[in-house]
């Protein structure tokens, strides 16, 4: 017979009055729970993640029993981390972190797994009293982070596990975090305690007259645990746990793999016990009063079930690191309400000062620590040794005993909140204030309450001061959460950093900012005046690579190849992206070497082309100054050239590598050799590709111009290290394209090696304006002579010729749908295609209006001549000429020419019009006596 | 009683309810309240087992508990309540339910319109009275918000900011000094409020920007937004209470299959979606798509079914009555509702295998749009 036999027998019939078997099944069930876990060795200790009352208890408790070894639910494998934690302000978050995973779907990887911490919180506690007692040892015996993986469900491979509950009943929803602090990691508590299914919680919050969780929990376990005795603390905790623990969907188990956690938890006890010897009446157990009311048969030390197996880990090999956390990070990823985290926090430092229990806190911890009265007033707090007693029977007939705010605190709430509304643009003022003090008051009467709770006051001030519209940028209830503490965000010092944080923290010094703050602070580097800063510059741009946007910012200031730094300034916020930083250092020990594994996977990726590899070659002369390394990506993107099949992406590669050549010519005495190869390797290439691009009807032009670009411009570097123009002339020759933009592009090329004249391309162009059939898709020439541009610039008279005519003679329902299609490419393809096409217009056109009057395009001008044969010279030069031949005579004598003077044009100059007009004089007379009727009229 | 009203206040419908409350009410009562604030939580929210009640209060107004208690405190406190929400969301019923569990009387309303004067807000004169016996307080009207100060009532006032300014701040005083002075008069020329008087007013978020209140008659209210329902089940549980209770008026004897139901309240929570999503008011339905709406719906195929049909309700029916009532503005909102029928409804009509109700729900739908169109 226990101490609890009479309310178990209490409870029984209560269940038998109202439920039946079931119902006192569950009832009794929780009361054993309690009775076993009590009388369990080691001591177990339930706790509730964020709970003040659970912290005070626990401060409370390892002030008298002074255990010697904690053990702790919390991943194993993170033990190292807590002795960081004292370089640190708090909340911050341990991290597991695995980049590259092996043994689990590959769509998981980067895996990641934060275990905030917080000042309020018993596990704090425990941690803080382990490493600052000498002789103490805290042992985290929870599976370890690859066990909440491996454990985790694969029905979908696709799916990230961070979206599902991984980690048994701590596991958060995986819910973006407002702040985003802990990115995309799955979260795991100590102590998650939270109805099994949603009815349930539905039905307490109604019942309970409450709004959410946080505040159901709050109002009905916190407060009146907050001044309990150490006995009544354990026993309601345990209580609940197994309250939620009997009451869970049937399936909740095998999702969640709780049991196996309990089993895991109690193997690594008893390895723990037996390897030290430890005594267990010297051990404390901490864990979720979940787990406190757990059934496995490994429960207790007494039990003779077989150890649990405990699988392998996989061979992910896992970094770990603290990062900064927040009391919103936390609410979001563990889907609490907004604030209650805040309101817990400075529940814990009221608790602190009322109670006069001394916390325990890490020595060199950064941060105000909350204090204790000096003359202590221990509630409760004799040790609790022998049988306990039960401490159920009261805690559960009676009302909740209500830790209420007193009447100076609530008018100071209400004086502040009032006094922050007026500061975000609100007309509140001090009748306001007395208006919330009264509704917090009546509000809490209703209630049911004594005294207001934070929730009450946050309701009246939401009442009283929020009218139909937020002024600023923060609603009401935000401030209230503000002014009752605000959204701490914790900060990784710089000891408890990674080497390369530490490392950039330590290169970036000479700037002389504090980057451990939270704002965004402006860097102004003179490199002219100052060049000692051009490694802080250097470094910034590689950190700009490497780290998310917004964490450092240019604002003045490019790096580009060819570029030499003057002055540059720069937006740093390197405080508020701790966290990237931090998981920038699981990848190496400084920033090159980070920078130089990214290019590497990216050049040896298995879906990297040509593209990715030259652009790793660019970033590695930018940021790693080139060298062997920019060798080693050259002749990797040479060969995926040689193994490429498509010319898709042959615009890009263009681009590319004309900009390294130009950067290698002008700041090495030689090229690369991978750069020759590459050109060599690309010659043939494009050649041997270039009838099938010619002939595909899929692949567009501008990637055929492209290919032509690169044979044309860098043919004569192709032929001085080997290559054949013939193979070029044969692979036109070869070529037979169908789409009309491409045969444009064709005779440009023809053009460009001498396989066809201008004047023929001319006379093509001709033949298709002036054949109607064909006049509607000459804009399609068009386009193919545009693109030929780029490769063949000394086309581009004949490009802007074969415009004005299109222009001047193509019928507008054809032209006019073709321009946008034309200032479309023009605009794309800008930087290439535009200044050659200005530049030649330019000389073409004349430049000022009244010259347009008198002016005639070139290409008519030269067309005339054509026509007549032999031009007939006149004016004063040709008869100067004619009167004094010697001169010339002399000279053609002198140059081997023969001598040949054309008839003088003076006399009978005009040649066959004069004729003409000799033989049919009428049109002429008729025109003159026409003339000469109109003049006379007009006088 | 009852039966001679088209429609009772609620102090009148609920008249044996609010008996039973008063007669077990011992909590403190402020002023000349009839029932202490938790009985009015109670009689509004309902009653839960937990609560020990002989009988069981059905809950009446469906919505954040929160929300009710906010505005029974403002109440008892010095300051005006001003519910505030998008149209169709609850609030006159709530100032009505409110009204009468605290005073017993929901009928001193004002009705804000363009056309409110002051005189609607103090007190008007019998002319013909004035003329035979001069001014005095005999032939003085009060208004019904100055009947609510002398006898210590909840008055009400609907949709304060559709009246002007100028009748707007005649409250400012009411609700500061809590008198009226009567200038015409040289004798008892003043009112003075009686304990317990207070104003719920309501005001149409939609209309903000027509009237805007002043902010020294903001100062004197407490805003009570009231969202518009969006949980399912809650929104269920609305339709249904109204949907009976217009029944009973109607003294109609209709099923309506839940099955029915769901699909009016589905339908209603994709078009809220679509608006939501929508980037101009052009792609808006002009409907708040409020849960009152969703209940005229629902009245209005009941009655067609009742009076033209075979008085079962059926899925054609409240698929036409949908689009007749949501169907305003002539191409917008059809078009609107043309896409809506072909983008969601018919998707859904092929998901439904046999004759499930959406199939009905498209053809009724269909038709009434090309009728209208």
């Amino acid at each position: 017979m226990t101490v609890f036999e009479p309310l178990r027998e209490q409870l029984t019939d209560a269940a038998r009055a109202f439920g039946g078997d079931a119902v006192a099944g569950i009832l009794t069930g929780i009361v054993d729970d309690v009775d076993r876990a009590l009388a369990e060795e080691p001591e177990i200790f339930p706790v509730c993640h964020h709970s003040p009352a659970s912290a005070l208890a626990m401060a409370r408790r390892l002030r008298e029993k002074r255990p010697s070894v904690v053990y702790l639910e919390l991943c194993e494998d993170l033990a190292p981390l807590l002795a960081e934690l004292r370089n640190c302000r708090l909340p911050v978050a341990l991290q597991a972190f695995a980049s590259r995973v092996e043994g689990f779907p590959a769509a998981w990887a980067p895996l990641s797994v934060v275990a905030p911490i917080t000042e309020a919180s018993a596990e704090y506690q425990a941690i803080a009293y382990a490493l600052d007692t000498p002789g103490v040892e805290i042992v985290p015996v929870d599976r370890s982070t690859d066990h909440v993986f491996q454990w985790a469900p694969r029905d979908g491979d696709a799916a990230a596990p961070a979206s599902e509950p991984a980690s048994g009943s701590g596991s958060g929803e995986g819910g973006e975090p407002k702040e985003a602090l802990h990115g995309d990691a799955v979260g795991i508590e100590i102590g998650g305690l939270r109805p099994g299914f949603a009815e349930l919680e539905e039905h307490l919050l109604r019942h309970g007259k409450v709004r959410h969780w946080s505040e159901w929990w709050d109002q009905y376990v916190e407060q009146p645990l907050a001044g309990a005795d150490y006995a009544t603390y354990r026993q309601v905790m345990v209580l609940i746990g197994s309250l939620f623990r009997r009451l869970r969907p049937p399936d909740a188990e095998r999702r969640d793999r709780d049991e196996d956690r309990e089993r895991y938890m109690w193997t690594r006890m008893r390895e723990h016990l037996a390897a030290t010897g430890a005594d267990p009446a010297d051990c404390l157990y901490v864990c979720g009063a979940f787990h406190a009311a757990s059934r496995v048969e490994q429960f207790g030390l007494a039990a003779d079930a077989e150890p649990f197996e405990i699988t392998p880990r996989t061979a992910t090999s896992w970094r770990y690191g603290l990062i900064p956390s927040s009391h919103s990070a936390i609410e979001a990823q563990f889907g609490l309400a907004p604030g209650s985290v805040s309101i817990a926090a400075a529940t814990w430092e009221k608790a602190v000062k009322r109670s006069g229990v001394k916390p325990f806190r890490l020595s060199g911890q950064a941060g105000k620590a909350p204090r204790g009265r000096k003359t202590p007033q221990v509630k409760g707090g004799a040790v609790q040794d022998g049988p306990p007693a039960d401490r159920l029977t009261g805690f559960l007939s009676g009302p909740p005993a209500l830790d209420g705010l007193d009447e100076a605190e609530l008018l100071g709430w209400c004086v502040d909140i009032v006094r922050l509304a007026r500061r975000n643009g609100y007309l509140a003022g001090t009748a306001d204030a007395i208006a919330v003090f009264e509704t917090s008051v009546l509000l809490a009467g209703m209630r049911g309450r004594a005294c207001p709770t934070p929730y009450d006051f946050q309701d009246a001030a939401v009442t009283c001061i929020e009218k139909d519209r937020v002024p600023g940028r923060r609603d009401v209830a935000r401030l209230c959460e503000i002014l009752l503490g605000g959204d701490r965000i914790g900060a990784v010092g710089y000891d408890a950093l990674p080497p390369l944080a530490r490392d950039v923290h330590d290169r970036l010094q000479p700037l002389g900012l504090d980057l451990q703050k939270r704002t965004v602070q402006r860097a102004l580097l003179d490199l002219h005046a100052e060049p000692d800063l051009l490694p802080c510059s250097e470094l910034l741009w590689i950190l700009r690579r490497l780290l998310p946007d917004g964490a450092v910012r240019p604002i003045m200031g490019s790096r580009e190849l060819g570029d030499r730094p003057i002055q540059e300034s720069w937006d740093l916020a390197i405080g508020r992206h701790q966290r990237a930083l931090v998981e920038l250092g699981y990848e190496g020990v400084s920033v090159e070497q980070v920078l130089e594994q990214r290019l590497r996977r990216a050049a040896w990726g298995p879906d990297a082309t040509v593209v990715t590899a030259l652009e790793a070659v660019e970033d590695a002369v930018l940021y790693l100054g080139g060298g062997r390394f920019a060798g080693e990506l050259g002749a990797r993107a040479v060969e995926l050239l040689a193994a490429e099949r498509t010319v898709d992406e042959a615009p890009e590669v263009v681009r590319r590598i004309r900009r390294l050549l130009a950067h290698y010519r002008a700041a090495e005495p030689a090229l690369p050799r991978w750069c020759q190869a590459f050109v060599v390797e690309g010659y043939a290439h494009y050649c041997t590709l270039l009838p099938t691009a010619f002939a595909d009807e899929a692949g567009g032009v501008r990637q055929v111009a492209a290919m032509l670009g690169f044979l044309f411009g860098m043919e004569s570097l192709a032929l001085s290290l080997g290559c054949d123009h013939a193979q070029l002339e044969l692979a036109v020759r070869q070529s037979h394209p169908e789409a009309p933009a491409k045969v444009a592009l064709l005779w440009a090329a023809k053009a460009q090696l001498g396989l066809m004249t201008r004047d023929e391309l001319r006379a093509r162009c001709d033949e298709l304006l002036a054949n109607p059939l064909v006049v509607p898709s000459f804009p399609l020439y068009m386009s193919g002579f545009v693109q030929a541009l780029d490769p063949a610039p000394a086309l581009a008279p004949l490009v802007v010729e074969a415009m004005s005519k299109a222009f001047g003679r193509l019928p507008d329902a054809v032209l006019l749908p073709w321009l946008p299609n034309l200032v479309a490419t023009l605009r794309e393809h800008a930087r290439e295609l535009v200044p050659t096409l200005v530049r030649e217009a330019a000389r073409t056109f004349p430049a000022s209006l009244p010259a347009l009057d008198a002016w005639t395009p070139p290409w008519e001008s030269r067309a005339a001549p054509a026509a007549s044969a032999a031009p007939a010279a006149s004016g004063p030069v040709a008869d100067l000429l004619a009167a004094h031949p010697m001169a010339c005579d002399a000279v053609a004598a002198l140059l081997g020419h023969p001598v040949e003077w054309d008839e003088p044009a003076g006399g009978d100059g005009g040649g066959e019009a004069r004729g003409l007009l000799e033989r049919h004089p009428a049109a002429a007379e008729a025109v003159a006596e026409l003339l000469a009727r109109a003049g006379a009229a007009s006088r | 009683m009852t039966d001679d009203m088209l429609r009772a206040p609620a102090e009148v419908k609920y008249a044996e309810e609010l008996d039973y409350l008063e007669s077990i009410d011992d909590g403190p009562k402020p002023f000349s309240w009839r029932l202490s604030p938790r009985m009015v939580r109670l009689f509004v929210l309902g009653s839960e087992r937990a609560d020990g009640l002989d009988r069981e209060i059905p809950q009446k107004w469906f919505g954040d508990r929160s929300f009710v208690e906010r505005s029974i405190v403002t109440l008892a406190s010095d300051r005006g309540l001003l519910l505030i929400g998008d149209p169709g969301t609850g609030k006159s019923w709530l100032a009505e339910l409110l009204a009468a569990a605290i005073c017993r009387n929901s009928t001193l309303v004002v009705q804000g319109t363009a056309g409110t004067t002051e005189d609607h807000i103090k007190y008007s004169w019998n002319v013909s009275m004035v003329i035979a016996k001069g001014q005095s307080r005999e032939s003085m009207i009060p208004s019904p918000i100055m009947t609510a100060m002398e006898a210590g009532m909840i008055g009400r006032f609907e949709e304060l900011t559709r009246s002007t300014s100028d009748v707007q701040d005649a409250l400012i005083s009411i609700l500061s000094e809590k008198y009226v002075s009567i200038p015409e008069l040289d004798e008892d020329n003043t009112v003075f409020a009686k304990p317990g008087f207070s104003i719920i007013a309501t005001a149409n978020s939609r209309d903000r920007g027509v009237n805007d209140l002043s902010s020294a008659l903001k100062r004197r209210f407490n805003f009570v937004r009231i969202p518009v329902v969006t949980n399912k089940r809650s929104e269920a549980e609305i339709v249904r209470f109204r949907t009976a209770e217009l029944l009973r008026r109607h003294a109609i004897e209709l099923e309506v299959p839940p099955s029915l139901l769901d699909v009016l309240l589905q339908s209603f929570a994709d078009l809220r979606a679509a608006a939501a999503s929508a980037t101009s008011d052009d792609e808006r339905l002009e409907s708040a798509l409020s849960t009152a709406e969703q209940i005229g719906v629902l009245e209005d195929a009941i009655l067609h079914s009742q009076f033209f049909g075979d008085r079962t309700l059926s899925s054609q029916t409240l698929g036409s009555s949908l689009v007749g009532s949501l169907a305003r503005r002539s191409p917008e909102d059809l078009a609107i509702l043309n896409k809506f029928w072909h983008g969601v409804v018919e998707p859904r009509s092929r998901d439904d295998d046999g004759d499930g109700p959406w199939r009905g729900f498209l053809d009724g739908g269909r038709q009434a749009i090309s009728t209208l169109s």
